[in-house]
């Protein structure tokens, strides 16, 4: 329980289906300096759920997971800034630290389940679980939780998953939770401001500056860390004028420490490659098969062929998308199912690398 | 629920309660007002320090009334690191409640005393460290553990090099009779809430002639010691509290059976007693499980309806490591987040002792 209305509701919803709940909130990280704007862990938030707890009569717990937090989602977050990626530590988290590590937790509780305010929903069909999209495509968390296990997935319970935000809402004013019209959080948790360069800088000791260079290796200017840009940014880069046309970030070379920039039409690509996929039946897709594609969370998914590689997948889009990252997932749906997801490397970037010499 | 946390708070006593419901119509008003009504507020104000002083062993207007044993403890160290004559040093231990070991390192040059189990300080050691005008701050009873300080055969020698010397009584009161009058100390700080008094009322006996340098500053209340309103309503409480805790301080020893039991079914489980072999209170065992995480076997007995504790809990909700365990065993630091601290009272009954000793087993169990 975060403090925020989507897992208060999903308790109230639960309390009022009679359920015998255990209130959790997990403290992953201390927010520190003045220039926090949603905080992290705020003592408001904690706050915010203990008293949806005592509204509902329930037992509340803080658990402390800084450690565990720090070591599986923060320290690979900042190791892929360094590798010139951007990294999306919620599916780190989810399968580590929050939801796992919590059905963990849960089992010293002698609960047999684990609830949280995802979009989401979990159906057992043929003997296992089968993660399934939110109904409310706008909200859909699925994308963050492919990489839950079976065993995970199997005790997952996700009330909001057949609701959309205006009814979570809705609900938690029926309910009487006290936080129902609290706003959504938007950015990480742990980089409330949204500046992952000023994170970047004050956990690894300041940020190597590095240059603008164009498709064609000119340098086009200077920067002060290659973790403050991802593909397909446009707004912030410091660069300004000598271009008539709008120039955005292909591609990132953490050794060289530059940023490749170029028009949009060079961000469109119609693949990608997945390293060390996850695949929600626990076993990987013995052939090729046709699905749809997300690339990042706030992408629709798009439809493509998905190649089962020995390591991961490969995927090849009907139409080319724009701005594929690596560092963030792809997630392969066949209809609302997850089928399962991974990591997007680099090989795309290479291809057109060698494409465009 | 099964409670067995009294080392954090007690159940108000009744006769406790009965003596705050008697003074609800005159405790509200300002026992300072030279009125009618203000006369009231101050005479139960002035009857429960003299209960305080009772259980301490001194004279009531060398009591300062507080709103707890952290604002005691401030008053302590504060005040005698801020008297005129004193050095600034403090010698000190990690042993000690945060309401000591930090304000010592916010207000004084500390000196940590190694207090390991097995490598225990012999008083010359301790004498050793101190010089006149330097403080010796010490805790009577570890608040985690039980284990009981020699603070009386510390102070002495203490004394004999012109120390002063501060003990945090928190945990010994109600447990022998203090008597601070005859002691060795110059101040000694106490809470209502750990003897069946309510939460924010404590005392700081000083000892007459010992100048205590200003905390807060306000009004004159408490001898120009303490500035602000008192708690009366609360004090009346604590005094009553301490009036019966005395008398019932032989019926702890009464606690040691039934912690003897719990103590010996932690251990068949796999738990190691802390603070071992030093001599302990009779009435708390604190027991480390380990590979376990304290907080969550706290919160798991909880769930099964036993009341202990991991630690100093602070308002977050989080659980630090305890300092003192890393201190008293040093190269077993595992210890210091996988202990559960179980404190009994006189009425903990066998039947609660083998429902909790049952939980444990089945939390344990789980893993």
């Amino acid at each position: 329980m975060s403090g925020g209305v989507d897992s208060s509701v999903a308790a109230a919803l639960l309390h009022e289906q009679g359920h015998d709940l255990v209130g959790v909130t997990l403290h992953l990280w201390d927010a520190s300096g003045t220039e926090q704007v949603g905080r992290c862990c705020a003592p408001e938030d904690r706050d915010d759920a203990r008293r949806t707890c005592e509204a509902l009569g329930i037992p509340h717990y803080v658990l402390d997971e800084r450690e565990a937090f720090r070591r599986h989602v923060v320290e690979p977050f900042l190791d892929e800034y360094a590798r010139g990626r951007t990294p999306i530590p919620c599916v780190q988290c989810n399968r580590t630290v929050k939801l796992v590590h919590l059905a963990e937790l849960a089992a010293r509780f002698g609960a047999t389940h684990v609830a949280t305010g995802h979009y989401a929903r979990v159906i057992q069909q043929d003997g296992r679980a089968r993660l399934l999209r939110g109904v409310d495509h706008g909200k859909d968390q699925s994308y963050f939780l492919y990489g839950l296990p079976q065993d995970t997935l199997a005790r997952m319970v996700f009330p909001l998953g057949h609701l959309v935000k205006d009814q979570t809402r809705a609900e938690g004013r029926r309910l009487g939770v006290p936080n129902a019209d609290k706003p959504d959080s938007q950015e990480l948790c742990f980089v409330p401001d949204g500046d992952i360069l000023g994170f970047v800088g004050r956990q690894r000791g300041g940020t190597a500056p590095g240059t603008f260079v164009d498709e064609a290796g000119r340098t086009l200017g200077s920067h002060g860390g290659i973790e403050g840009f991802t593909v397909g940014q446009r707004k912030g880069l410091g660069i300004g004028g000598g271009s008539e046309k709008p120039r955005y970030v292909l591609r990132i070379l953490p050794a060289q420490r530059e940023v490749v920039l170029g028009g949009e039409e060079a961000l469109a690509s119609s693949s990608l490659h997945v390293g060390g996929a996850a695949w929600v039946a626990g076993q990987p897709p013995l052939e090729p098969f046709v699905g749809a594609v997300r690339v990042r969370y706030r992408h629709e998914p798009a439809s493509a062929r998905v190649f089962p590689t020995e390591e991961g997948f490969r995927v090849e889009f009907d139409a080319p998308q724009r701005a594929i990252t690596p560092g963030q997932a792809a997630v392969v749906y066949v209809g609302d199912e997850v089928i399962g997801g991974g990591f997007i490397t680099e090989e795309r970037a290479i291809e057109v690398q060698h494409a465009s010499a | 629920m099964i409670y067995l946390d009294h080392h954090a708070a007690t159940p108000l006593r009744a006769v406790a309660e009965e003596a705050m419901h008697a003074a609800r119509d005159r405790a509200w008003a300002n026992p300072s007002s030279v009125h009618a009504a203000g006369r009231a507020a101050r005479a139960l104000l002035e009857t429960a320090r003299a209960q305080v002083a009772e259980a301490l062993g001194s004279r009531a207007a060398d009591v300062v009334l507080t709103s707890g044993g952290t604002e005691a403890c401030n008053l302590g160290v504060r005040g005698l690191v801020g008297s005129s004559g004193a050095s600034g040093a403090v010698l000190t231990s990690m042993l000690e409640h945060p309401a000591v070991r930090v304000t010592a390192e916010a207000v004084g040059r500390v000196t940590w005393l190694p207090c390991a189990a097995d490598a225990w300080p012999n008083p010359e050691e301790v004498a050793s460290r101190l010089g006149p005008g330097d403080l010796l701050a010490v805790q009577w009873v570890n608040h985690e553990t039980g284990v009981i300080l020699p603070v009386r055969e510390w102070a002495e020698l203490a004394r004999a090099r012109g120390a002063r010397v501060f003990v945090d009584a928190t945990q010994a009161l109600g447990k022998w009779p203090l008597n601070v009058a005859e002691s060795p100390f110059d101040a000694v700080a106490v809470a209502g809430q750990k003897i069946g008094g309510p939460t924010g009322t404590g005392a700081l006996w000083v000892r007459r002639g010992v100048e205590l340098g200003s905390v807060a500053t306000g009004g004159g209340q408490e001898r120009g010691r303490r500035a602000g309103t008192q708690n009366v309503l609360g004090h009346v409480g604590f005094g009553a509290a301490c009036a019966e805790a005395l008398a019932s301080a032989a019926q702890l020893e009464r606690a040691a059976g039934l912690r003897d039991q719990l103590e010996e079914h932690a251990c068949s489980l796999g738990g190691v007693v802390n603070g071992l072999p030093l001599p302990r209170v009779s009435n708390v065992t604190q027991v480390a499980f380990p590979g376990q995480r304290a907080d969550v076997l706290v919160a798991a007995l909880d769930v099964e309806g036993v009341c202990a504790s991991a630690g100093a809990a602070c308002s977050s909700g989080l659980t630090e490591p305890v300092a003192a365990l890393l201190a008293l065993h040093p190269g077993e630091p595992w210890r210091a987040t996988s202990s559960v601290r179980f404190s009994l009272a006189p009425s903990t009954t066998q039947e609660e002792i083998s429902l909790a000793c049952a939980a444990l087993g089945r939390v344990l169990s789980r893993s």
